[in-house]
């Protein structure tokens, strides 16, 4: 955690700083505001409190403990966890989900970027963003189902594409290409929703920078890389860190292309867990296991912010 | 260039969109036969007048789909409710928070905020159960308070992203403000909301959107007929046993048309996005 | 509430924004909140409270996640209400994937509908944990006819000599073949009615289905030039998501081979995937898609079978009776007709399998709840539901009242009912603890063979060490 309050930290340290200096001449006014805050944060605070806290307390007891759903817990101390370290099925759905993610994570971004970068610098037309954002819009369970349909090995239009143009049948669900189709098929859906948090961050950015670098002769890609890259960092940082914990998530798309009961290959954790608690009823094994993934997300959340901050060069 | 990547993102994007529109124009008996045809042999509102209750559950057998027929624009008010009380009030109290965080000084500011985001990461699965028997002690089940509890006052992620934008607005605006005796609640108000038009529609877009999708919360707590949802109503077209299929063009058609409220709120508020950010946003 | 919950946030908006005191207005926004979690609360306890069962009105909530059999229970409801004007039954229909996660949370929160329909796998983990009310009590009280029901399901529902039902329905399997495609390969629909099976040689059905297999060039699959690499239309169409119990394809001919899950069933605790019988018969599926007579596992559809037959790519299939309305439906995009199952070495051997309705254990109207049940599993409500010809029910007269309304809408579903009739031609499906993680277990130990990462033999004998473990 103190990778994120350092990071942020940082961020504001720099702000205070530009403060201070452009403030030098003004009275200086009390540096805290300890009366007023808690106003300000005890709405949130309350909903944290009651909808957050509570029940990862209560999550974290349930993982020590053997729990059916259907019979009163019973504490078993660190049980759960060592017998986690020898179930293959725990550890398959892990390697499932960070091969799911990693493909996920770096088409979904570089898209959503691209995409932010053209809407932000070639148009900024409503329609079209609202086309983009499309996919975004449509429930969930439909997108598994129409990509299901669209991607059939039989039936599917993307083979019947595939056929017209001579190539052979590609069984996009079949274990080999699962998880990448799966992948591609989520990047289809959030890459929109993931651009416009983008796009919505340069929009922050001053208009002049850009105006004085093209008066200095700089081309677009120099801009971007110059400009829109390293200012865009403070939103690129959130947007990583929230797909990433986005992407460890997913469960929709797999759990109805393979009707309830996916391969082995797509497998991932977030089904395990599903299964274990609501198919197996071993609420108990599964809460470690959503333990085991908080602790994965978070040690990965602290490594993305490390390196963000590492690659540090802001113009302003 | 540019124009051809966006030309060809929009067909990518779209295409499969087309093909669910395509697949709720199909009458049902010629789904698989026609698999491949980009536009249906016989096509039919049929599908779309299931899901506007405009058929008995007779035809409806007749056309293929299940009996299921749902009262389609009492779950749209309903949703509409439902997403439009989280996405305001959300917004409203995260703006507070994600103000204070980026800007107010306070004891222990930072580390709350750590806590705060670490909830990000915990799975909303984890979470759900003792939510559900909470919201049912309280004898709030069936109730809009009961739907909107656990998401109508925070998410971590709301706080996390205004925070962020609040800390990129220049410290000198508001200080200016502030010495004008305005104080910090005056200052956030005039100043800073104002500033934020754009994030702040933004989070309030994302938020309604997640809300409308919403769909097993709404299932576990709202199922009553008062306060379903349009996605929870748009259940009874899924896979009704474990070997059969979902009704297809029943559920084609229904997500069609779940699509078409936030797409309209899109367009209109994207409008005023872009508006209030050539106005105020860039001096 | 409606109206609460939609003004007040703007209300404390518009406050918020115009108000000069700005403490005040956030005290009273944080008001507004809590007012609002009161306002709901109160709300709450005036609408939704079933009142209880001393003499007043009562409400019965049922659940079930069939949309198509939902029409049929509700002109039970109606019927049972019209008798009992005091009991009212509210209906509420689930879609299968969320019904049972629906139901185990209402379960785990002490707050369940006051009955469910209950089916055979995830039963035994409700029964277990003593979440289902025992109503063999009852059954004796009101001398409930437990032999008017199809032979031995009314037993699936006991454990320990507690009756944890009433059988509501019943299904059993048997081939569909597209009449087109057979009759265009020369095959007699009457040859279908006797076909035999056999692991080593495939009987007559191997025979059928080779035939009934086209590929490109127009040649069947017994043409020494066939080419399997091509194929335009599959002559067998397996399941292979199909648990433990492969109720939709290898299950039925492993028992036709004479293979037995369990020890002993209901609630046996020795499961027998070892079996080489077993094996024999998925060597045999395997066999069957070497040939090319079959899809690869990973060329098969994510759509489903009927998928892949509507659209003209499979000959032949297995299909439960529930399937008859898709079938035979006179929108169906091609012709289908229904056949036997084939004559194993052990004789013809079909699942018959149904579900139950469940009484809440911790519900607060046992009394009320229970004549709910006895009539859903009486001849009033059967006959109701037979005349909607969706499924059988249970009792054997309503089935053959079913029969007849199928036959009355041009259906011919007298398959079904003839094997469910035949003695020694039925099986029931392994109700047992863990069913859901032998599942699990058992069709990934398939699958692997069917992929070819393993051979039968030890693929099923690791798996079947896995089950019996989970019942040490």
């Amino acid at each position: 955690m103190s990778a994120l309050t350092g990071w942020t930290s940082s961020r504001t340290a720099a702000a205070r700083r530009d403060g201070r200096l452009a403030g030098s001449r003004r009275p200086r006014r009390p540096r805290d505001d300890r009366r007023i805050a808690p106003l300000f944060i005890a709405p949130v605070l309350i909903g944290f409190a009651v909808f957050y806290v509570y029940p990862t307390v209560r999550g974290v007891w349930y993982s020590m403990t053997d729990y059916s759903l259907l019979t009163s817990p019973s504490y078993v101390g660190g049980d759960n966890y060592s017998q986690l370290l020898h179930d293959d099925q725990f550890w398959n759905s892990l390697k499932v989900t960070a091969y799911y993610v990693g493909i996920n994570i770096v088409s979904q971004t570089v898209l959503a970027l691209g995409l932010a970068a053209l809407m932000h610098r070639l148009t900024r037309s409503a329609v079209l963003r609202a086309t983009l954002l499309l996919p975004w819009l449509v429930p969930n369970v439909t997108v598994g189902l129409l990509w299901a349909w669209l991607l059939d090995a039989n039936l599917g239009f993307a083979n019947h594409l595939l056929h017209a143009m001579g190539m052979g049948t590609v069984s996009f669900y079949s274990p080999n290409w699962a998880m990448p189709s799966v992948a591609l098929v989520n990047t289809w859906a959030y890459t929109g929703y993931t651009a416009l948090l983008l796009y919505a961050g340069m929009l922050q950015i001053p208009q002049e920078l850009y105006e004085s670098a093209v008066v200095d002769g700089a081309g677009e890609f120099r801009m971007f890389r110059r400009i829109t890259l390293p200012l865009l960092r403070p939103i690129l940082a959130l947007v990583l860190v929230v797909s990433l914990i986005g992407s460890f998530q997913i469960f929709d798309t797999v759990a109805v292309v393979y009707r309830g009961s996916p391969i082995p290959e797509t497998r991932v954790i977030y089904f395990y867990i599903y299964q274990q608690a609501f198919t197996f009823f071993h609420m108990g094994y599964a809460s470690a296991v959503a333990m085991v993934l908080v602790v994965v997300l978070g040690l990965l959340t602290f490594v993305q912010l490390r390196l963000l901050r590492a690659s540090r060069s802001d113009l302003g | 260039m540019a124009w051809a990547i966006l030309i060809a993102a929009v067909v990518v994007t779209v295409f499969p969109f087309y093909w669910m529109v395509r697949t709720a124009l199909t009458p049902a008996g010629d789904l698989f036969a026609d698999s491949h045809a980009l536009w249906p042999h016989h096509p039919t509102l049929i599908n779309f007048e299931r899901v506007l209750g405009m058929t008995s559950s007779e035809q409806n057998r007749a056309a293929g789909g299940s009996g299921a027929q749902i009262n389609f624009l009492w779950y749209t008010l309903n949703s509409i409710i439902y997403s439009g009380v989280i996405a305001i009030a959300q917004t409203f109290f995260c703006a507070m928070a994600g103000y204070a965080f980026a800007r107010l000084r306070f004891p222990y500011r930072d580390a709350i905020f750590g806590v705060l985001v670490a909830a990000l990461m915990v799975p909303p699965i984890f979470t759900l159960l003792p939510n559900f028997t909470m919201v049912k002690n309280l004898g709030l089940m069936n109730t809009f308070a009961g739907l909107v509890a656990p998401s109508v006052l925070m998410t971590p992620f709301a706080v996390f992203f205004l925070r962020q934008f609040f800390l990129s607005i220049p410290r000198e605006v508001e200080e200016a403000a502030v010495l004008d005796g305005v104080g910090r609640w005056g200052a956030f108000w005039r100043i800073i909301v104002p500033m934020s038009r754009g994030p702040l529609i933004t989070i309030g877009l994302t938020t309604t959107v997640w809300a409308w999708k919403d769909y097993l919360w709404p299932l576990l707590v709202g199922r009553g007929e008062h306060t379903r949802v349009l996605t929870v109503a748009l259940g009874v077209f899924l896979q009704q046993s474990p070997n059969t299929q979902p009704d297809w063009t029943g559920l084609m058609a229904g997500s069609t048309l779940s699509v078409l409220p936030v797409l309209v709120l899109l367009v209109l508020l994207g409008k005023r996005l872009v508006q209030s950010l050539n106005f105020s946003g860039i001096k | 509430m409606r109206h609460a919950v939609r003004r007040s946030p703007k209300t404390t908006q518009k406050n918020a924004s115009t108000s000069k005191t700005a403490s005040r207005t956030a005290a009273r926004a944080a008001g507004a909140v809590l007012a609002l979690a009161l306002v709901g609360a109160t709300a709450a306890c005036g609408g939704n409270g079933s009142d209880d069962a001393s003499g007043g009105a009562t409400t019965i909530d049922y659940w079930l996640w069939d949309d198509n059999q939902t029409a049929s229970y509700q002109a039970c409801a109606d019927a049972f209400h019209a008798a009992n004007p005091k009991i009212t039954v509210k209906i509420t229909q689930t879609a299968w994937n969320e019904y049972w996660q629906n139901l185990t949370t209402q379960l785990a929160s002490g707050s369940a509908p006051d009955v469910w329909t209950d089916q055979a796998s995830y039963y035994p983990q409700f029964a277990t944990s003593n979440q289902i009310l025992d109503i063999q009590s009852y059954v004796d009280r009101d001398k409930v006819d437990l032999s008017q029901y199809q032979n031995g399901l009314a037993d699936l529902w006991v454990k320990d000599g507690k009756r944890y039902g009433l059988p509501q329905d019943w299904d059993t399997m048997a081939l569909v073949y597209n009449t087109t495609l057979l009759s265009r390969q020369g095959i007699d629909a009457s040859a279908l009615t006797h076909l035999t099976w056999n692991p080593d040689d495939g009987g007559t059905l191997e025979q059928t289905i080779a035939k009934a297999t086209v590929d490109s060039h127009g040649r069947n699959g017994l043409d020494p030039a066939f080419d399997k690499n091509h194929v335009k239309v599959y002559g067998f169409l397996p399941e292979w998501a199909d648990g433990s119990q492969g109720q939709n394809g290898w299950g039925v001919l492993a028992a036709g081979n004479g293979f037995s899950f369990v020890d002993k069933n209901p609630w046996g605790t020795h499961y027998n995937y070892d079996d080489p019988k077993l094996a024999a018969t998925i060597d045999w599926f395997k066999h069957l898609i070497d040939k090319g007579y079959a899809p690869k596992f990973d060329a098969q559809s994510t759509l489903g079978r009927d998928a892949v037959m509507d659209a003209g790519q499979g000959a032949i299939t297995l299909a439960g009776s529930w399937t008859i309305n898709s079938y035979l439906s006179p929108t169906a995009k091609q012709k289908y007709a229904f056949a036997p199952l084939p004559v194993g070495p052990a004789g013809r051997k079909t699942p018959i399998n149904g579900l139950s309705d469940a009484i809440y254990a911790g519900t607060k109207h046992k009394e009320q709840a229970w004549s709910w049940v006895k009539f859903l599993g009486s001849s009033a409500c059967q006959d109701l539901v037979a005349k909607n010809a969706v499924v059988f029910p249970a009792i054997k007269e309503a089935s053959a009242k079913a029969l007849a309304a199928h036959r009355a809408k041009g259906q011919d579903a007298h398959v079904f009912t003839d094997e469910a009739a035949a003695p020694g031609g039925t099986f029931f499906l392994p109700v047992t603890d863990h069913g859901n993680e032998i599942s699990q277990t058992v069709q990934d130990a398939i699958q692997s063979v069917i992929l070819g990462k393993s051979d039968a033999a030890s693929a099923l004998k690791k798996a079947n060490d896995t089950v019996n473990a989970m019942f040490q």
